[in-house]
C-alpha cells in the first residue's frame, strides 16, 4: 500500500495572533473535511502538521486521513519565526516517516509539502542551510504560501518555484487557498492529458501565483 | 444567485442558463456549472479548443447523438450514457450541455456514521475500494448503499453493454474510470459519463491517455514518446477493453489486478510506471507468482479482498476466470487478445445463472457462485449450502439426435425463475431482450421434500426420462440424471439434472 504523505508547516509566530490564526484553523478544518469527501484521498493521504514560532512543534505526526484529528492551533502573542529550525525538524521527520522503496516493499508516493508563513525567517542562516537539504527530500510538490504584507515571497522562492501570495490572511482568502491545496492533493486521480502537462491545478483567481 | 445565459453553437436561437457561483466543480479538463433547475450542466473547457476538437464535439452532440438515441432501442442507452446534447461557444470558450444524472447516482445516505457525502455523486471508487465496505473503517459506506454481490454483476453487465455499443459504432471512450462511470448498487445500474473524449479512429485523436488505475500498459509504456511517434500508443478500442476488464475485476473483487507486491524500481514513480505499464503483471498470474499482494504490507482495512488466497478470482466462476486470464495474462501486453465487451456481457450473465443465495442472513455478499464441488459453501462467510442443490446443464441440438453441451449451466434455488433464453438458444439475453421475453416461463421450488420445476409458459416441455409431456400449470420433479426437453421449437434446449450436495 502506497501512502501519499502530506506535510503542512504552519507559521504560528506572534504576528499570526488573533484573527489570522482563527482563520487558519477554520481553513484547515475545511480542507480536512473536503478531503474526507474524496474516496481517493481516503485511500492514500496521510497528513502531518508542524508549527513553528520560537518553538517547532509536531502538532500531528503523520496520520492517516480517516483518523486524523485536527487540534486547535494556537500561537504566542509575540516572538520570532524559526522557519529554518522547522525545516531542520521536517528533514528529520520525512527521513523517518516516508517509506522508501526496497526490494521487498513498495515505497510511499513522493510527499507533498505546504509551507504557510506571514513573515520571514528569523533564523536566516539555518534557513539557507536547510534549503538544499529539503530539496534533496524529493518532494513531488512544494508550495510556499506567503500571507499578508510582511510575508517575504523572495525567501520562499529560494525553496520552491511555486509561491502563492495572499494579500490578507482572512477567512475567505484562506479558505479558497486551502480549497486549492486539497485540489492539488487530489490531483493524481484525474484524467491525464496526452501531452505532458502541469501538475498543479489552476489556482483560485484571487490569489497571486508567483512562479 | 448569478445566472448567466449562453447560446448554442449549433442550433441558432437556442440558449441555456447556468448558475455561476464562482466555484464550479472541476474535472480534469472542464469547469462545470449547474442549470438553475439542475436538469443539466454547462461544462466549459478550461483550455481553448481547436477546430478539430470543436468538430469532434459537434459530431458527438449531433450525428452520434442521433445514431445512438433516435433509433430503435435508443431508450435503453439513454439511461446508460450521460450524453452531451448541445455545444455552446462564448467568446473563446467552448462548452457542452450535458443532462444531469439520474437521482439514483447520488448518495441517499453515504457514510454509515454521518451525512458528509449525502447527495454526492456515486463515483465508482467508493464501491471498488475495499475499505469503504470494511466494518473497521470509520468512514465506511452505509450498508444500504452497498448492495450485494449480485448487484455488481448486473452493474458490470450494464457497463459492458455501454462499451459494446460504443465500439459497435466504431468509437472508443478512451477514458473509462471511476469518475467517468457512475454506478448504483441499489438500482443495479451504471451511467457512462464524460462522453466528450470519444475517439474515432483516424478521425479524432484522443486528448487524454486515461485515468490512473485504468490506463492500458502499452499506453503507459510509450507515454514518453512524442504523439507523432509511430511507436506511441494512444487510447483506442483495445485500451477501453483493458479499462473495462480492470473495472469488472475491481467491482467483483475490490482489488486492482496489477497492484501487487513486486518491486520493479526503488523509485516510487518509476516503479509505478513500470508495474502499470511495461512490466505489468497480473497479481493472480497462474504461473508467475512474483506479483502476489504481500499481506504484511497491505492495509488491514483492505482485507479480506486483498488476500488472493482467501478470495481468488475463481470465486467469480469459470466463465469470468477464463476472461480474466485472457485480459490480464494473454491480453495484458497483447491488446488484440483482450476479450471484447460482448464476451464480458455474456460471461457475466451466464455467471449469474451459477449463483446461489447464501443461507447465512448475515452474509455481507448474500450471493455466491457455485464452486462446482459436491459440498458447496459460500466463499465469503464460509456457510455451507443446506440441502440438495440441483444443477441443470444446458444442451443444444448439434444435428438431429445429437445433443451437445453448451458450457452453460443453471443452478436452482427456491423461487428461481426459468426464462426463454434458457429454454431456447436462439433467444439471446441482451439489451434488446423484449419485455415479453423477460417474463419467466417457469420457476423452481422445493416442494414436499423434492425440487420441482413448475411450467408457466413452456408449450412443449417434456420429461424425456419418464417420456411424459408437462403441460402449462403442471410440474416435474428434478431428480438426479433426469433429462428434460424445454422446447421443441428450433433452438430448443435439453437440460440434464445433477443433484449436488446429496
Amino acid at each position: 500500500m502506497r501512502r501519499l504523505p502530506v506535510y503542512f508547516l504552519l507559521d504560528t509566530s506572534g504576528s499570526m495572533y488573533g484573527e489570522p490564526i482563527q482563520a487558519l484553523n477554520n481553513a484547515l478544518s475545511g480542507m480536512v473535511n473536503t478531503l474526507r469527501l474524496d474516496p481517493h484521498a481516503l485511500d492514500s493521504v496521510w497528513l502531518s502538521i508542524i508549527t513553528f514560532d520560537r518553538e517547532v512543534k509536531e502538532v500531528t505526526p503523520l496520520t492517516e486521513l480517516v483518523t486524523f484529528q485536527l487540534p486547535e492551533i494556537t500561537c504566542p502573542q509575540s516572538g520570532p519565526t524559526h522557519t529554518g529550525k522547522c525545516l531542520e525538524f521536517l528533514y528529520e521527520k520525512v527521513n523517518q516517516d516516508v517509506r522508501k522503496g526496497s526490494q521487498e516493499q513498495k515505497g510511499d508516493w513522493r510527499p507533498l509539502l505546504f509551507i504557510f508563513t506571514d513573515g520571514k525567517p528569523s533564523d536566516l542562516k539555518l534557513y539557507h542551510e536547510m534549503i538544499p537539504k529539503v530539496k534533496q527530500l524529493n518532494f513531488a510538490t512544494i508550495v510556499g504560501c506567503a500571507a499578508g504584507k510582511s510575508a517575504d515571497n523572495a525567501l520562499l522562492k529560494e525553496l520552491t518555484d511555486t509561491v502563492v501570495h495572499l494579500d490578507t490572511a482572512d477567512s475567505a482568502t484562506l479558505k479558497q487557498f486551502f480549497k486549492w491545496v486539497s485540489d492539488t492533493i487530489e490531483q493524481g486521480n484525474k484524467s491525464m492529458g496526452t501531452s505532458e502537462v502541469i501538475v498543479l491545478p489552476p489556482p483560485p483567481q484571487e490569489l497571486n501565483l508567483v512562479i | 444567485m448569478n445566472i448567466k445565459t449562453v447560446s448554442s453553437a449549433i442550433y441558432s436561437g437556442k440558449s441555456y442558463q447556468y448558475v455561476d457561483n464562482g466555484a464550479p466543480l472541476q474535472g480534469g479538463m472542464k469547469d462545470v456549472y449547474f442549470s438553475p433547475d439542475r436538469s443539466y450542466v454547462v461544462a466549459f473547457y478550461r483550455s481553448e479548443q481547436d477546430l478539430n476538437a470543436k468538430e469532434r464535439l459537434r459530431k458527438i452532440v449531433t450525428d452520434y447523438y442521433n445514431s445512438f438515441f433516435n433509433r430503435e432501442g435508443g431508450a435503453y442507452y439513454k439511461d446508460l450514457y450521460c450524453w452531451p446534447t448541445d455545444m455552446i461557444e462564448e467568446g473563446k470558450k467552448v462548452g457542452l450541455i450535458v443532462p444531469c444524472y439520474n437521482e439514483n447516482f447520488f448518495f441517499k445516505k453515504g457514510y454509515a456514521a454521518n451525512d458528509f457525502i449525502l447527495g454526492k455523486e456515486k463515483e465508482g471508487k467508493w464501491f471498488a475500494a475495499p475499505k469503504f465496505r470494511n466494518k473497521a473503517f470509520s468512514l465506511r459506506l452505509d450498508e444500504n448503499e452497498l448492495g450485494n454481490w449480485l448487484s455488481y454483476f448486473q452493474i458490470c453487465v450494464n457497463i459492458a453493454r455501454g462499451v459494446k455499443r460504443l465500439h459497435a459504432a466504431g468509437l472508443a471512450h478512451s477514458d473509462l474510470s471511476y469518475k467517468n462511470v457512475l454506478i448504483d448498487p441499489i438500482s443495479r445500474s451504471a451511467a457512462i459519463i464524460d462522453i466528450d473524449g470519444l475517439v474515432v479512429p483516424g478521425l479524432f485523436p484522443p486528448e487524454v491517455i486515461g485515468t490512473p488505475d485504468f490506463i492500458a500498459p502499452e499506453v503507459l509504456a510509450t507515454r514518453h514518446l512524442d504523439k507523432s511517434d509511430p511507436g506511441r500508443k494512444l487510447p483506442n478500442r483495445l485500451t477501453d477493453l483493458h479499462a473495462l476488464a480492470v473495472m469488472i475485476y475491481m467491482y467483483l473483487l475490490h482489488r486492482h489486478p496489477l497492484k501487487g507486491g513486486k518491486v520493479h524500481d526503488l523509485d516510487t514513480e518509476k516503479d509505478d510506471l513500470l508495474s502499470m505499464g511495461e512490466k505489468a503483471l497480473f497479481i493472480e498470474h497462474p504461473e508467475d507468482v512474483s506479483n502476489r499482494p504481500q499481506l504484511d504490507h497491505v492495509h488491514p482495512n483492505d482485507l479480506p479482498w486483498a488476500d488472493v488466497n482467501k478470495l481468488p478470482l475463481a470465486v467469480t466462476g469459470p466463465y469470468l476466470k477464463e476472461l480474466f486470464y485472457k485480459a490480464f495474462v494473454t491480453g495484458l501486453h497483447q491488446p488484440a487478445e483482450r476479450p471484447p465487451a460482448d464476451m464480458w456481457e455474456q460471461a457475466l450473465l451466464k455467471t449469474t445463472d451459477l449463483m446461489q443465495p447464501c443461507a447465512n442472513p448475515a452474509c455481507e455478499q448474500k450471493w455466491y457462485v457455485f464452486d462446482n464441488t459436491n459440498s458447496p459453501k459460500c466463499p465469503f462467510c464460509g456457510t455451507p449450502h443446506r440441502g440438495t442443490l440441483p444443477v441443470l446443464d444446458l444442451y443444444y441440438e448439434f444435428k438431429p439426435t445429437v445433443w451437445r453441451p453448451e458450457n452453460h449451466r443453471l443452478m436452482v434455488y427456491n423461487n428461481q425463475y426459468l426464462f426463454q433464453w434458457h429454454a431456447n438458444r436462439n433467444v439471446v439475453r441482451n439489451e434488446r431482450t423484449s419485455e415479453e421475453q423477460k417474463i419467466p416461463v417457469g420457476y423452481f421450488v422445493f416442494h414436499q421434500q423434492q425440487w420441482v420445476l413448475v411450467n408457466q409458459r413452456l408449450t412443449s416441455l417434456k420429461d424425456l426420462t419418464e417420456d411424459k409431456e408437462i403441460p402449462i400449470g403442471g410440474m416435474v420433479a428434478l431428480t438426479d440424471g433426469k433429462k428434460l426437453l424445454l422446447s421443441r421449437e428450433e433452438g430448443g434446449r435439453v437440460v440434464i439434472v445433477t443433484l449436488a450436495n446429496k
